[in-house]
């Protein structure tokens, strides 16, 4: 029976290779949108855990992980610092101590434009560059920092500068104006491209606002405590420890989940309903053939398994030419823009089970189908 | 009858078969018995649509009579599942048909070995080279095993047909109308393969057939007409010295 799969497949060159395809684009589907989806995240949360600073402090309402707004007033720096008192300028406020224990606290700004070619995201960071410096190790490998009084400058991390062929003295759009690289950082720390933080607030219209605060606190001290405090003296905020920041992308996942899931369920869908056309057409086209196979004393099971070994083996040689695409593909994405697309192995095999499994399920109807035809009819079949 | 059934290798009682054609009933046969022994070569002639057809179609188990009972070597047929009839089919039925039917994908050899196939796939045994290589000299087919049946001529394509139904060693061989697509010197030759297989391995054979030079190569002809068999009679010129 193998060969008479084997030679099916040959005698319809057309109806293998559109199937194949129906196969590989689901594959395709699966391998390219978990790959973005994960490497994006991957990428994004490693890049937050290089901070030094063990809290971050953000305005109340809803966590965007991805970019917040400037909303948060820079003074709640100093206020975390040094405490509020009142005064003849503000009599009404409310006191509040110095938070004990903290070593620096740095605002961030950040903002999300498109990326290059309109595919994905880019975020871009404002800050201020001497208190940033406090919360994060970040070392100037070429050129150097940002400078108080220069607004259009920006330092960009060594992937960032490698990926997009950018150096020192190089000009790059963002917010649409144009900056001068001046300096190339490692470790990757938060978003790639980093401007100065008045500048943001200028072209955004947030004066004197920021997104967040990145805060770092003193050998020694107790960041439970810190927290707690924080949450205390400054209720409607949230005060997230940076070694949470993994555990929160994993619930921001969840939605991704859902995503995926439905990516996946498109997937196997058109995997299924590929092969359940090419199969269907060719028990139509084969039917004589079937009550050949009948004569011959062939049980149901034994023609269910022929059309589903033959389906097997298209979605298998599918399933090739999908990592094939899928690979060549990643390469073509990742070198043209800036997306990061993990392309896993166990995420390969999935992918490759799904579509095995979809092109199954779709010859399952067209073989049982097959299965039941009357003998006679079949073989009068023109 | 008891003694004798036990030595038929077919046997057919009171077969009675209606289709449904729309809102009418139509007897294809109206209680056919007919008995075949081992080893026999019969011909079962008649007008078109006296019910030949279907009573080949009855016997191999392809379709299931109205009434009456089949009983094919020993095992009858109409009290079966049609997972069991396919059974029978695959263990003790050859097929050989007018149009050849025969996989147009495959080589000759290919068309052989998925018989055998589906043979072993309930025997869990392996093909039986020595008598497949005994059919392929007696249908002087050796040098035509690795031609697809289009590169075939008419008469080549039906002895490879011949030859994947009786390659299994099936009880009953069962043609219908095997000469029927054949031109006279092909026929001649398919005929001479029939009678061949019948005497030097013994296969019984049941044909269908309209031509009278078919018939006359068996040893017995059987006469339908509307359903019914007519008359039975032995082959006069095969029974002659």
């Amino acid at each position: 029976m193998d060969s008479l799969i084997a030679a099916n497949i040959r005698q319809r060159p057309v109806r293998t290779a559109i199937s194949m395809i129906g196969v590989a684009l689901g594959v395709i589907l699966i391998v390219l949108t978990v790959g973005l989806a994960r490497g994006l995240m991957r990428d994004f949360a490693e890049r937050q855990q290089n901070i030094d600073a063990e809290i971050k402090f953000l305005p109340g309402g809803s966590i965007s992980l991805s970019a917040n707004p400037l909303s948060l007033p820079v003074q709640f720096a100093d206020a975390i610092m040094n405490g509020v008192q009142q005064s003849a300028d503000d009599p009404e406020v409310v006191p509040k101590p110095p938070i004990e224990g903290i070593e620096a606290i740095s605002p961030v700004g950040e903002w999300v434009h498109g990326g290059a070619g309109g595919l994905g995201f880019e975020i871009i960071d404002g800050i201020d560059f001497p208190s940033f410096t406090k919360v994060a190790s970040v070392d100037i490998v070429k050129g150097r920092g940002l400078k108080a009084g220069e607004p259009y400058e920006a330092i960009v991390d060594g992937y960032y500068a490698e990926r997009n062929k950018v150096d020192v003295g190089s000009e790059i759009n963002v917010l649409e104006h144009k900056f001068t690289v001046v300096g190339i950082y490692e470790p990757a720390v938060m978003s790639r491209v980093k401007i100065p933080l008045p500048t943001m607030q200028d072209l955004m219209g947030g004066a004197n606002d920021c997104s967040h605060l990145m805060i770092k606190l003193k050998k020694g001290a107790n960041i439970d405590r810190v927290k707690a405090e924080l949450e205390r003296y400054y209720p409607g905020h949230h005060v997230i420890l940076t070694k949470d920041l993994p555990a929160l992308y994993s619930h921001s996942i969840v939605a991704v989940e859902v995503f995926l899931n439905a990516v996946i369920g498109l997937a196997v869908v058109i995997s299924t309903l590929v092969i359940l056309l090419a199969m269907y057409t060719t028990i139509m086209e084969r039917t004589r053939e079937i009550g050949i196979l009948k004569s011959l004393g062939a049980s149901k099971r034994f023609i269910v398994a022929s059309i589903e070994k033959e389906a097997i083996l298209i979605s298998a040689l599918g399933v090739a030419l999908g990592f094939i695409a899928a690979v060549a593909a990643r390469y073509a994405i990742v070198s043209s823009t800036k997306l990061v697309i993990d392309l896993r192995p166990e995420w390969l095999l999935i992918s490759g089970l799904i579509g095995i499994v979809a092109g199954a399920l779709g010859a399952l109807y067209p073989a049982i189908s097959a299965a039941k035809l009357d003998a006679v009819e079949a073989l009068s079949y023109e | 009858m008891g003694n004798e059934s036990s030595k038929l290798i077919l046997e057919t009682v009171d077969l009675k078969m209606t289709y449904r054609v729309g809102k009418v009933d139509e007897q294809a046969l109206r209680g056919v018995s007919i008995s075949v022994s081992p080893g026999e070569y019969v011909a079962i002639v008649g007008p078109s649509g006296c019910g030949k057809s279907t009573l080949l179609h009855i016997v191999g188990g392809l379709l299931t009579p109205t009434s009456g009972l089949v009983t094919v070597d020993g095992a009858e047929l109409t009290s079966m599942s049609d997972a069991e009839r396919t059974e029978i089919r695959r263990r003790k039925i050859g097929f050989v048909f007018q149009r050849f039917n025969l996989f147009p994908t495959l080589t000759a050899e290919g068309n052989l070995k998925l018989a055998e196939r589906i043979y072993q796939k309930e025997r869990n045994g392996g093909a039986d080279p020595e008598r497949r290589r005994r059919i392929l000299g007696l249908l002087k087919l050796e040098n035509k095993m690795h031609h697809k049946p289009l590169e075939l001529s008419g008469g080549e394509q039906q002895r490879v047909a011949l030859a994947r139904a009786v390659v299994n060693r099936p009880a009953i061989l069962l043609a219908d109308e095997p000469t029927g697509n054949l031109d006279s010197e092909s026929s001649a030759i398919v005929l001479e393969m029939l009678r061949s297989l019948n005497q030097e391995f013994g296969q019984t054979i049941v044909m269908i057939t309209h031509n009278p030079e078919a018939a006359a190569s068996a040893d017995r002809i059987i006469e339908m007409r509307d359903g019914h068999v007519v008359a039975s009679r032995v082959n006069a010129r095969k029974a002659a010295p």
